[in-house]
């Protein structure tokens, strides 16, 4: 693939702020968490651009690689903790809705 | 032919992006964001990175879209009828311009960082046919980063001891 690496990051741009507009505008708290994967999904590909760009057939990079693999697992932990808050939420409130959980909101 | 693949493949990533913000119900949006991983993971095998692709289908396509979709269904949020509907709802409420500004701004902000970087060329002859080679990975991550490799196990555990708390049913017997 003869992709110039500005065009995967541009790609990771956008899905970023896509992930940023629906974190901020959805209410949906598993939406909402959706969206946080989106974002991290963006990051990722943006590490893998780099390790692609600053790889050589002779010197290949592979910290990009890793540093998604550890991104995926905290992505992963992250999903599981915040669905397991999802359901402790829907119990108290019968709802999924971040509106309905503001008692802090002062 | 694969620059072609790579940039439809972007179109549809960007594409189940906004599916997952605009899909009326989180159904549609869970759907939308796989038809995103899924695409993310053919542009991470065109540029050259085989074994994440793999790992992008197992574990976000395999594993944690299982997870959205077993709560969803679990707490019954699916909706009635199996129509994919968009509803651009969520930009017309209160303030949320200012949030649709924050979000243009922050892809604006990555665009113009990336252009006005100067980024290493990619050597002549492209870029390696395959990046991610196994080896290397298990060398990096069992030598440089054990130790991060350690947390992250710690941080697993954590996990699966705060999901248990967090979801499990609490009775009148245990008190709380």
């Amino acid at each position: 693939m003869n992709v110039p690496s500005e065009h995967l990051f541009f790609l990771s741009a956008g899905l970023f702020s896509l992930g940023v507009l629906g974190f901020l505008v959805r209410r949906n708290v598993i939406v909402t968490l959706m969206c946080v994967e989106l974002m991290l999904n963006a990051a990722n590909l943006a590490f893998l651009a780099a390790s692609r760009m600053h790889s050589t057939p002779e010197a290949l990079d592979v910290q990009g690689p890793v540093f998604s693999i550890f991104v995926i697992t905290v992505a992963a932990a992250e999903a599981a903790v915040g669905l397991a808050l999802v359901i402790a939420l829907y119990r108290l409130k019968q709802s999924v809705e971040s509106d309905s959980a503001s008692e802090m909101k002062g | 032919m694969s620059e072609l693949l790579f940039y439809a493949m972007a179109v549809i990533a960007l594409l189940g992006g906004l599916g997952v913000i605009f899909s009326k119900s989180p159904m549609g949006s869970v759907l939308s964001l796989l038809g995103s991983f899924f695409a993310l993971a053919v542009i991470y095998l065109l540029a050259g990175f085989h074994f994440m692709a793999a790992v992008q289908i197992l574990v976000y396509a395999g594993a944690i879209m299982v997870l959205f979709l077993f709560v969803i269904m679990l707490l019954n949020l699916g909706g009635m009828g199996t129509r994919f509907e968009l509803s651009a709802a969520p930009l017309t409420r209160a303030r949320s311009q200012i949030a649709a500004a924050v979000a243009a701004g922050v892809g604006l902000a990555g665009l113009i960082a990336v252009q006005r970087a100067s980024l290493p060329r990619i050597a002549q002859g492209g870029a390696p046919e395959r990046i991610d080679d196994i080896n290397q990975i298990a060398i990096a991550l069992f030598g440089r980063y054990s130790l991060p490799f350690q947390a992250v196990s710690v941080l697993l555990l954590t996990t699966m001891v705060a999901v248990l708390v967090l979801a499990k049913r609490r009775t009148r017997e245990s008190g709380q």
